[in-house]
């Protein structure tokens, strides 16, 4: 580089300027760069879609006899002497494995209450004396609309919970004395005639940061 | 510059034309100023969210209730500013002889995730990219093991065949290390059991994150974006306001419902009522019966000695 070294002094005061020169150049390509933006931006995210409403439904998936007396709606469904006859039972009629055929009428009701097909006679909990009544092995009546102490009847140790709150929903004020907590019934959640509680499709799990989806350990350190 | 003086510079060129040294000299100082510039240019998009008044706000708890009134009359604008939505902001404060306490029944979550969006919703979470307070693990039955878990699982129907779920969550820990690990103090415990973040005070150092045995804790690496039309427009200080870039986040007991007597909302939408939630000092309470009769898997990761105010049960 020093060709013509004069002094030591003259050789540093030529480095200098050309350090300086090259400093110039650097910031001033850095200049245009910043302004420019030429490193671009980086990788648009990828936009996760909004989840679907359904899925932060909060009303639950079935409704009970009060559910339609307090909302007022149509109650022809309970009317049950509006085909029966009264003091007249309808016979049950099996087929050869000896279980239950659900008439054609009553055909939305899918039998699955119990396994082993052993819960297989509607009158162990409907009334054959009044079908419009429930009742319970010890024989008392229970109106439509106190169905949970005819599931309580059976199903004791749930229901000891439900009552103390550990079983079932309760939704509105934890603090009672800043407003109502309701409770829902047996019913609201499950189908008396088949109570197992049906499978459904999960709401979509978490996205990943940036990263298309991957092997479930991989992703999983990753968000 | 600091040019080192040196032997006699050279005489100065008649007509006052540019020497060699002065153009360098001015050249090297326009490119340095226009890189500072343009380097100092990201600092525009930050006035979208620090304002003076945010700068110079004091400690949560030093302020007087004059000071956040007018705090929360900055946080409405802001909100209303940005998302055009007039919010509805409040402080509660934690009300006396009230200890939270959440309980989870493993026995019935049918890992339908429906809490985790109800908690988004609910909460002002970014959506894209996407924070969220729950994950749920799939685990397979005969483990308690959270390593076995799988919280990205995309199946048809849910509940699948020989796993149960297990949400988590923030444990609300009675002896929480990320309120240990702060730095500035912008987390600590509340009276009510719920560790909170004051957003303003978050410096977005990530310790918490770190400290967390649960990894509860999010950080908003870029700034949360939310449809307008999904905005939560009941607010709290300590809640679930809209955040801001490089803050930590995290379940805080939906402390907006809660602290106002209500159930939280992942509660509420639980479908199966897995979900129990109330004041543990309380006897008659749902949770103090629980945790009184049921099969309760006491805490997770208790070995860490954390404490935690968050318990998982079973019914058989």
């Amino acid at each position: 580089m020093d060709q013509n070294p004069a002094t030591s002094t003259a050789s540093g005061s030529k480095r200098t300027v050309y350090a300086l020169g090259a400093t110039t150049l650097l910031f001033f390509g850095l200049a245009v760069l910043f302004l420019g933006d030429l490193w671009g931006h980086s990788p648009a995210r990828q936009q996760i879609p909004l989840v679907d409403k359904s899925f932060l439904e909060q009303t639950p998936w079935r409704r009970t006899y009060s559910d339609l007396v307090r909302a007022k709606e149509d109650l022809s469904d309970f009317d049950c002497y509006g085909c029966h006859e009264k003091k007249k039972p309808p016979v049950l009629r099996f087929d050869a494995n000896n279980i239950l055929i659900v008439p054609e009428e009553h055909k939305d009701i899918v039998m699955g209450h119990g396994s082993h097909n052993r819960n297989n006679l509607c009158y162990n909990c409907h009334n054959e004396a009044n079908l419009e009544t429930f009742q319970v092995r010890d024989g008392r009546e229970i109106k439509f609309a106190d169905s949970t102490q005819l599931c309580g009847s059976c199903h004791g140790p749930n229901y000891r919970d439900w009552e103390a709150g550990a079983h079932g929903r309760i939704n509105g004020y934890w603090n009672t004395a800043l407003g109502q907590a309701r409770k829902l019934d047996c019913a609201n959640c499950h189908n008396p005639h088949s109570p197992r509680i049906p499978t459904r499709v999960p709401a979509p799990g978490p996205h990943a940061l940036r990263v298309p989806v991957a092997a479930p350990h991989e992703s999983a350190t990753t968000h | 510059m600091p040019l080192p003086d040196n032997p006699p510079p050279p005489a100065p060129p008649p007509g006052g034309s540019l020497d060699r040294r002065s153009f360098l000299r001015s050249t090297a100082a326009f490119a340095g100023l226009s890189a500072l510039a343009a380097s100092l240019s990201p600092l525009r998009e930050l006035s979208d969210y620090t304002s003076t008044e945010q700068f110079m706000q004091k400690y949560y708890k030093e302020m007087t209730p004059d000071d956040m009134k007018k705090v929360l009359q900055r946080i409405t604008n802001e909100v209303e500013h940005q998302y055009g939505i007039r919010p509805h902001v409040r402080d509660l404060k934690p009300m006396d002889g009230v200890e939270f306490v959440y309980a989870l029944n493993l026995t019935r979550c049918i890992g339908c995730r429906k809490c985790v969006h109800a908690c988004v919703a609910e909460n002002n979470q970014s959506r894209s990219p996407e924070i969220q307070y729950i994950r749920v693990l799939k685990m397979p039955h005969g483990s308690m093991d959270v390593e076995k878990g799988n919280h990205t699982y995309d199946d048809k129907e849910v509940p699948d065949k020989g796993f149960f779920y297990m949400p988590i969550q923030c444990q609300q820990c009675k002896n929480p290390p990320c309120v240990k690990v702060c730095p500035v103090n912008a987390t600590w415990q509340e009276k009510d059991g719920i560790t909170v973040i004051d957003y303003d005070w978050c410096i977005g150092c990530r310790y918490c994150e770190a400290a967390c045995p649960y990894w509860a804790r999010r950080f908003n690496f870029t700034k949360p974006s939310i449809p307008a039309d999904r905005i939560n427009p009941e607010m709290s200080y300590l809640g679930n306001r809209p955040r801001k870039q490089g803050v930590m986040e995290k379940c805080h007991f939906c402390i907006q419902r809660t602290r106002a007597g209500r159930y939280p909302a992942c509660l509420e939408v639980c479908p199966v009522g897995a979900r129990k939630f109330g004041n543990i000092l309380d006897p008659n309470s749902e949770v103090s019966y629980i945790l009184r009769e049921k099969r309760v898997f006491i805490q997770l990761k208790e070995e860490m000695g954390t404490s935690p105010r968050f318990f998982y049960y079973f019914d058989k």
